[in-house]
């Protein structure tokens, strides 16, 4: 240890020369901004247009009512998420490091709520006032009968135009298709981007809705962009992605990671833990003996060794 | 100038081996990278004459 102190503390003698810093920085700094300019004019950039609720509505309807029906009955992806939405789950672990747990409710969204029954109180459809008075009125173990007799019903006869209409759904039908019509219309997409604040800034709630449904999801499966395709690394379109991040996204490729409802923690952490072998490599034996074995170095500061002789 | 770009928002072509898919302007990039690392490497670097000191 203090011989390595010594080494950084001690005068170097070896040999010197001038280095323009500047000069290296304003030219690097023009070639770069040149070359990105001349590449944005010809092969300009990602194009793809928002996907809306909208057009979620009109493009496949039967997933929508679908997933409005998952909303209620609590089955979906955001309804059962828990930290930071809700309390349905425990959210990302880490073997025991209940992280998102611990971190909490941060962003408070009740789909149920916030994506259809509050957003229904804008309906123009006459028969929603009275569906909602009795979703409202109900017990909660009366609307989960309600919402999931419903949600199987559609899940057997695969779009709604085709249950056959029951008191058996209760008012969820109604509800469901109420909503559908809403977003249909364009006023859902304004109405859950403009709970938080007037102007349309937040769209926490119309994300999570979108992501609950097949329809987005197919869509981003189209582009590669889903996980367990190396979407990290893959951008819409033609365009080149983030070919840099091969490294996190190599690892949703294969198990354990693949199939863990965890990946996300496991590989940031997995990631970490090699970035500290980074950074300890000079101490980890043979890594870094790796620089004798392949002198890679050498040919990078050929000229040093060459000059001295080394 | 927008109508003399080349518009790229078509769906990539991908190369699949095993388990590994990569688009190819994707791969078209880490192509370049690896090209403009070994140009780097051994182009000759500019240098003054003689080094000063010692």
């Amino acid at each position: 240890m203090s011989k390595e102190r010594n080494v950084d503390l001690a005068k170097w003698s070896g040999p010197k020369r001038p280095y323009d810093l500047v000069k290296e920085f304003v030219i690097a700094f023009l070639v770069v901004g040149l070359l990105v300019g001349a590449i944005s004019a010809i092969f300009s950039s990602p194009d793809e247009p928002a996907v809306t609720l909208q057009q979620w509505a009109n493009q496949a309807p039967a997933d929508f009512v679908a997933t409005t029906a998952g909303e209620l009955a609590g089955t979906t992806i955001s309804a059962a998420y828990g930290p930071p939405y809700n309390n349905a789950a425990e959210g990302l672990k880490l073997g025991p490091l209940k992280i998102q747990k611990w971190a909490g409710v941060t962003i408070p969204v009740n789909p149920a709520v916030d994506f259809v029954a509050t957003p229904l109180k804008f309906s123009k459809d006459p028969s929603v006032p009275a569906a909602l008075a009795q979703w409202n009125g109900a017990s909660s173990d009366q609307q989960l009968k309600w919402a999931t007799d419903y949600s199987t019903a559609l899940g057997k006869a695969g779009d709604y135009t085709k249950v056959t209409a029951s008191d058996a759904y209760g008012p969820v039908p109604t509800m469901a298709t109420g909503l559908l019509a809403l977003a249909q219309s364009d006023v859902l997409d304004g109405l859950l981007t403009t709970t938080v604040t007037p102007y349309p800034s937040d769209f926490t709630k119309p994300m999570l809705f979108l992501a609950d449904g097949t329809y987005f999801d197919d869509l981003g499966a189209k582009q590669h962009l889903h996980g367990d395709q190396w979407g990290m690394m893959n951008e819409t379109g033609s365009y080149p992605g983030q070919s840099w991040l091969w490294l996190f996204s190599l690892w949703y490729q294969v198990e354990p990671f693949k199939s863990s409802e965890n990946a996300d923690i496991q590989i940031f952490a997995l990631l970490m833990l090699l970035n500290l072998g980074f950074i300890f490599m000079p101490k980890i034996p043979f890594i870094n003996r790796l620089p004798r074995l392949i002198p890679f170095h050498r040919l990078i500061w050929r000229r040093y060794y060459k000059e001295n002789n080394l | 100038m927008v109508l003399l770009a080349i518009s790229l928002n078509h769906p990539a072509h991908f190369f699949n081996w095993g388990f590994i898919s990569i688009s190819i302007p994707n791969l078209i990039m880490i192509g370049i990278i690896f090209v403009l690392f070994f140009l780097a490497l051994l182009l000759p670097f500019p240098t003054h004459d003689k080094p000063k000191g010692k």
